[in-house]
């Protein structure tokens, strides 16, 4: 039975549409977490160098001590975001003639799967056998591996019991969010007491006396218990799926898109889009994130304009770049009726240009106080900010036109994969050169103003042109609009 | 109203629907049955230009509907929840569709009040988005939203499914007044065969992509459906 499940498990991982379905982004995919891995195992090699660099007063050990339980603070954070719950996926098991336990083991067993249980291991691992292995012996060594493990199944579970509880009851998360930060901020900003002393006091006596292996290894236990009988009383499809007891959704309006007419609908509507889901509205909150790029540029002297004319544009463009790239995806599930009801698609383009504008210019209003550090760089902003709305809006809705891939609103952004496909690969080359191809020649020859006036100029001839470029895309829509409907359909 | 010459669509060398000729009046009301595979969906798709036809032509109105869009001003289709934005409400999303067609917001609550009974106190003010109702209440907001087009053609695919007994029998009374008093066209598939010849006049009985019979509806017509469905019942069980 179990076998069986493992089997499905792995079948769900491969065919999941998160997973991607060419073979180049599974290449990419494999790549990437290659390269993680191959980071973080990295810095686990290497830890005890780094410890001394980072703490060169104290003894390597004492820092190692130190530092394990800030990592499993930080540890249970980054969980509370990001672990996903292991849960909707034993919905067609519950009406079989399969034992509640087995069910329920197997729920909790799978909740190990993560890759936060990798990190704790090839982060500490590595130090354990080099050090503290080749200074205390086997047992020690044995110790503080089962510590870590267990520690780290602590968390795992804990995690997972807070997030199932909060899909009942919302305040249990902002509690436990609160009493972390709590914790933090009362080590790190009032200094009442240092999580890295306490760090210490435990480690460093578990060298001496490995019997006290003993406490995370039974609160692991512990919290794996409570964690199963949890799901045992609780295993009903509305307790266990991660949507929550909604609230009442009222109608909005944004007033000031209605003097677009149908326009304005349309932008309303894709406002709403973003602001109802939670994917899209990810995107928007890491672009919010983004506006703070530039502090590392503009506080090293070391990165001269050339820098600047790039992160201008990321700045003031980070919503056409990282939202655009998956359009028209997003709509992808009520594309058939967009198509049939009575919707121009120049206005539907228009639309875009809109939502693009709208949004760059709240973005570029957000960087003008990096005129602190100096007007020019507000002036590159500037520039970018009309290449954005003039050049970049326009690439980006030209490769919409070949995207065919469906999205699932709801699900989250982080290491999701469903719509990547080759056009988002395609999509950066132009958005990140065509600039470079207008500035570099005249900033080499020492003519930097004038490559930054062609620039603006290149992108208010753009937006001076738009309606041309509309109705170009809406011609180069017309062929390619079956293959796009038929890629939506493809659930 | 509407033509359909030589129409042809192929999916991997299979052919799913194959019509050489047919012609359906204006005022009619055409229902679609067949099993599942039959081509329904698909046609429903093509004369709504959502999918390109392998050979062959649809006119509406006398107009090649592939790539023109004057159809839109008359036509209004509901086939599955794919036609629905599932992140606005209800209202919103009513307002939305009366604004493409010049409505304003007293007309298109006018409507909804006269559609009171069809939405049984399930569809407005219940404070939740499109994609929290129910598949039957998705339904509802469907047909509703291609009434406030007010068209001339109205094509639903397998309205009946979904929805309550009470929904049913008002969509009945609602298909009906709208094909005998306001002179609308009509096309609506179902596998329920009591429902659609309740409805239609006229029958399109289809297969593996060709339609078979076309029937214009008669007392002995349920018994000839029957017939066909019942393959494999012998005449004596029943």
């Amino acid at each position: 039975m179990i076998t069986t499940f493992l089997g499905h498990e792995l079948k769900a991982f491969w065919r999941s549409k998160n997973t991607g379905k060419s073979i180049a982004i599974r290449v990419v995919m494999g790549l990437l977490i290659l390269y993680l891995f191959g980071c973080i195992l990295l810095a686990g090699l290497f830890l005890n160098e780094i410890l001394g660099q980072v703490f060169p007063h104290d003894d390597i050990v004492v820092s190692f001590c130190g530092i394990i339980l800030l990592y499993f603070l930080f540890d249970l954070m980054m969980r509370m975001q990001l672990q996903e719950l292991p849960t909707l996926r034993v919905q067609p098991y519950l009406h079989l003639p399969i034992k509640r336990n087995r069910v329920v083991g197997y729920l909790a067993f799978t909740a190990m799967l993560s890759v936060f249980n990798l990190w704790p291991i090839i982060l500490f691992v590595p130090f354990i056998l080099k050090v503290i292995l080749t200074d205390s012996g086997a047992l020690p060594a044995l110790a503080f591996i089962l510590a870590i493990i267990g520690f780290m199944l602590f968390n795992n579970y804990m995690a997972l019991f807070i997030k199932r509880r909060a899909n009942l009851n919302g305040w249990v998360f902002l509690v436990f969010a609160a009493a972390l930060i709590l914790i933090i901020t009362g080590d790190f900003r009032f200094h009442l007491y240092s999580v890295r002393n306490i760090s210490y006091l435990y480690f460093g006596h578990l060298l001496n006396k490995p019997v006290l292996v003993l406490p995370p290894v039974v609160l692991a236990a512990a919290m794996y218990y409570i964690n199963f009988a949890y799901l045992k009383q609780n295993l009903y499809l509305e307790e266990l799926s991660s949507r929550k007891a909604s609230a009442y959704k009222s109608s909005t309006e944004f007033p000031l898109l209605n003097r677009f007419g149908k326009v304005g609908d349309l932008a309303a509507n894709e406002l709403k889009l973003i602001f109802r889901n939670k994917r899209p509205r990810s995107t928007l909150v890491m672009g919010l994130f983004f506006m703070f790029y530039g502090l590392i540029f503009y506080t090293n002297s070391h990165y001269g304009q050339t820098w600047y004319i790039f992160v201008g544009m990321f700045m003031t463009g980070i919503f056409i770049i990282s939202y655009g790239q998956f359009m028209y995806s997003w709509q992808g599930a009520h594309f058939d009726g967009l198509l049939v009801s009575k919707i121009n698609f120049r206005d539907f383009l228009k639309a875009k240009y809109l939502l693009f504008t709208m949004v760059s210019t709240v973005a570029f209003i957000l960087t003008t106080p990096y005129a602190y550090f100096g007007w020019r760089i507000v002036l590159v902003h500037f520039v970018m900010y009309l290449w954005n709305i003039g050049i970049n809006t326009t690439i980006v809705l030209f490769f919409a036109n070949r995207n065919a891939k469906r999205i699932d609103l709801s699900k989250g952004a982080s290491f999701n994969w469903e719509g990547v496909g080759a056009t988002q690969m395609l999509i950066s080359f132009p958005l990140m050169i065509t600039p470079y191809i207008i500035y570099l020649p005249f900033s080499l020859f020492k003519h930097a103003d004038i490559g930054l006036a062609m620039l603006a100029g290149t992108g208010i001839i753009f937006i001076l042109t738009r309606d041309f470029w509309v109705k170009k895309l809406e011609e180069d829509f017309i062929q390619k609009r079956y293959t796009v409907a038929e890629g939506f359909r493809n659930k | 109203m509407i033509e359909v010459r030589n129409l042809k669509k192929v999916y991997n060398g299979i052919t799913v629907v194959d019509v050489p000729a047919l012609q359906i009046n204006k005022g009619e009301s055409v229902g679609l049955v067949g099993n599942n595979g039959a081509g329904k969906t698909t046609l429903f798709r093509m004369v709504l230009d959502l999918i390109r036809a392998e050979s062959g032509e649809i006119l509406s109105n006398g107009e090649i509907v592939a790539g023109h869009e004057k159809w839109k001003d008359y036509t209004a289709a509901y086939l599955d929840e794919g036609f629905l934005i599932d992140y606005l409400t209800p209202e919103e999303y009513f307002y939305f569709i009366g604004g493409l067609h010049g409505h304003n917001r007293t007309y298109v609550d006018e409507v909804l009040v006269s559609l009171t009974d069809f939405f049984n106190g399930e569809i407005l003010k219940k404070g939740k988005y499109i994609r929290d109702l129910s598949k039957g209440n998705q339904c509802k907001v469907g047909v509703a939203a291609c009434l406030l087009q007010e068209p001339q053609l109205l094509m639903l695919d397998e309205p009946f499914a979904n929805i309550d007994p009470s929904t049913q029998f008002r969509l009945k009374n609602l298909l009906k007044d709208l094909n005998r008093n306001k002179g609308v066209t009509t096309i609506v598939s179902s596998h329920d065969l009591n429902h659609i010849t309740d409805v239609c006049d006229r029958i399109l009985l289809m297969e593996k992509g060709v339609i078979i019979k076309d029937i214009a509806t008669s007392s002995s017509t349920l018994n000839e459906l029957e017939a066909y469905f019942g393959v494999e019942v012998a005449p004596s069980a029943r």
